[in-house]
C-alpha cells in the first residue's frame, strides 16, 4: 500500500503536468482528439514507468482479494456470476441475478455482497477505495470481452426497465436527464468530451484511469459524476440507481455488439 | 353528449395526474435505494419535466399551445426594464462553468473553445443587431428556453432560479453588444 501510495504521487505530479498541457491545448485553435491525447499520455507513462496506473489498482485488489477476512475466507469462495473462483469474462455478464443475495448485482455491489456474507466483514469496515481496486482486479479478466449482458430473469428485466425509465426521467433545477444529451446528441462534443449514446457503446472504458483527475473511476463512479456534471445528488454506492443504470447501458450496448475496452482502461 | 364529455374530463384529468410525474410509486420506492437527497429530485419532478419525459422531447401537436403558454408565464424581466445589462458581467457568467456553463454546448467564446451541442452563437451581436426584439428574443430563450423549444436540453435559466433577471440581462449585453468581447474578440477555435 505505503509504495504504491508513493509511485502514485509521481504519477500525479506526471498528471499535473499533462493537466497543464491539456489546458494549454483546450485554448489553441484547433481542438485536440481528446482520444488521441488519452493514448499519448498512456504511452508517455509506459515509457516513462513501465507501468499503467490502472495495474497498480488492478494489483492492489489482487492482494484484497486473496486477503483473509474475519471468517477465514479469501473472495475466491465468492461466486462472481460463473460459480466460485471463476474470474474470466465474469464482468463482462454483470449485472446480473444471484440466488443467493435474491438479487441484482453489479461487479461492485457483488464485490460489497461477498465482502459481508462470505468474508464477514461489517458494511462499516468495506472501504470504498478497497471495493474499487476489487473491482478493477476482476474487471481486467474481461479486457476486451464481447459485452454479454442480456437480462432475462424476471428481476433482471424489472432492473432493466428501471434503467430505462430512469435514462428517460427528467429532473432536477437543470431540467437534465441521461437520454437528453446522450441519445440526442450522440456524435457531438461537450466541452472537448465527445458524447456517446449506449448503442455507441457508451459505459464500455470503465473502470479506467483518468489521467486529468489522477484516479480510477468504476461505472458507479462514473455514474456518479455524471450525475454530479447535472446537480443532481449524487446517488450512494451499490444503489438499484446504479445497477439500473448499468444493465440498461450494458444491454443497449450489447445488442449493438460492442466489446469492453482494454481493462483497466486508460483515459482523460 | 354529456356522458362524452365528463368522460373526456375524467381521462384528461387521469392523463394530467400521471404527468405530475414520470416514475410511479413502486420506481420510486427503488429509486430511493439511492438515498434521500438523490430520491428527493425524482419525487419533486415538476409536471412540465414529465410530460417531456413521457413525450421523449417531442410533445405531440395538440399539446404544444397549452405548453408554450405556460412556459411564456413563467417569464420574469429586470425591475429596471432593462433587457441588455452589464457585457463585463455577462462574460464571466457565460464562461463560467459553475454559473451559466453556456459554452459547454455553444461555440463562439473568445475564452473557452465551445461544444457544438446547440448552434454556434459565433459573433452573435454583430450578425442580429441590437434591436428591442432581438433583445427580447435572446432574453426570453436564455430565461425560458422552453417557452420557444419545447424539452430542449438548454437549462431554463431563469424560469428554474439558476440565474437572476439582472443576470440574464449581462449575458444579453455580453452576446449582444458590439462592444463586447464576444464580439470583438475572435472566438476559440474559429478559422
Amino acid at each position: 500500500m505505503r509504495t504504491h501510495k508513493n509511485r502514485f504521487t509521481v504519477l500525479g505530479l506526471l498528471a499535473l503536468g499533462a493537466l497543464v498541457g491539456l489546458m494549454a491545448y483546450t485554448q489553441q485553435a484547433k481542438p485536440l482528439d481528446p482520444f488521441e491525447e488519452a493514448m499519448r499520455q498512456r504511452q508517455m507513462y509506459l515509457e516513462t514507468f513501465g507501468i499503467l496506473p490502472g495495474e497498480l489498482f488492478a494489483e492492489e485488489g489482487k492482494e484484497l482479494f486473496f486477503r483473509k477476512g474475519p471468517s477465514g475466507k479469501t473472495l475466491e469462495e465468492c461466486d462472481f456470476g460463473k460459480g466460485k473462483g471463476v474470474l474470466e469474462g465474469v464482468y463482462a455478464i454483470l449485472p446480473k441475478y444471484f440466488l443467493d443475495s435474491r438479487r441484482v448485482e453489479d461487479l461492485e455491489s457483488r464485490v460489497y455482497t461477498c465482502m459481508q456474507t462470505v468474508q464477514g466483514f461489517k458494511p462499516a469496515e468495506i472501504e470504498r477505495d478497497e471495493v474499487k481496486a476489487i473491482t478493477t482486479y476482476i474487471a481486467s479478466f474481461s479486457s476486451k470481452a464481447k459485452i454479454q449482458v442480456a437480462p432475462k430473469h424476471p428481476a433482471e428485466l424489472a432492473m432493466y426497465n428501471l434503467g430505462r425509465e430512469l435514462w428517460y426521467t427528467r429532473a432536477g433545477a437543470r431540467d437534465m436527464s441521461c437520454a437528453v444529451c446522450h441519445d440526442q446528441y450522440a456524435g457531438q462534443r461537450v466541452r472537448l468530451s465527445p458524447v456517446r449514446s449506449p448503442k455507441q457503446g457508451l459505459g464500455n472504458e470503465w473502470p479506467a484511469y483518468r489521467f486529468e483527475e489522477d484516479k480510477l473511476y468504476t461505472m458507479e463512479d462514473r455514474i456518479n459524476f455524471c450525475y454530479e456534471s447535472i446537480a443532481i445528488p449524487k446517488p450512494e454506492f451499490y444503489s438499484d440507481v446504479h445497477i439500473a443504470l448499468t444493465l440498461y447501458m450494458l444491454a443497449e450496448a450489447a445488442k449493438a455488439g460492442h466489446s469492453f475496452e482494454e481493462l483497466p482502461f486508460f483515459t482523460r | 353528449m354529456k356522458k362524452a364529455l365528463l368522460t373526456l374530463l375524467a381521462l384528461s384529468l387521469l392523463a394530467w395526474g400521471l404527468a405530475q410525474r414520470y416514475l410511479q410509486d413502486p420506481e420510486l420506492e427503488r429509486v430511493k435505494s439511492g438515498g434521500k437527497a438523490y430520491a428527493e429530485v425524482f419525487v419533486s419532478q415538476r409536471p412540465d419535466q414529465a410530460l417531456c419525459s413521457i413525450h421523449r422531447n417531442r410533445l405531440p401537436a395538440d399539446l404544444l399551445p397549452k405548453f408554450l403558454e405556460e412556459q411564456r408565464s413563467l417569464i420574469k424581466y429586470p425591475q429596471n426594464g432593462k433587457l441588455m445589462g452589464d457585457w463585463k458581467k455577462g462574460g464571466a457568467i457565460f464562461n463560467n462553468l459553475q454559473k451559466a456553463n453556456c459554452f459547454s454546448c455553444h461555440f463562439g467564446s473568445p475564452v473557452h473553445l465551445g461544444g457544438d451541442v446547440g448552434p454556434s452563437l459565433e459573433k452573435y451581436g454583430l450578425k442580429r443587431g441590437q434591436s428591442e426584439a432581438v433583445q427580447r428574443y435572446t432574453y426570453e430563450v436564455i430565461y425560458n428556453a422552453w417557452a420557444y423549444f419545447p424539452c430542449t436540453v438548454m437549462y431554463r435559466f431563469g424560469a428554474q432560479g439558476l440565474l437572476t433577471p439582472e443576470e440574464i440581462a449581462d449575458i444579453v449585453a455580453y452576446l449582444l453588444d458590439p462592444e463586447s468581447d464576444f464580439n470583438t474578440k475572435p472566438a476559440v477555435g474559429s478559422k
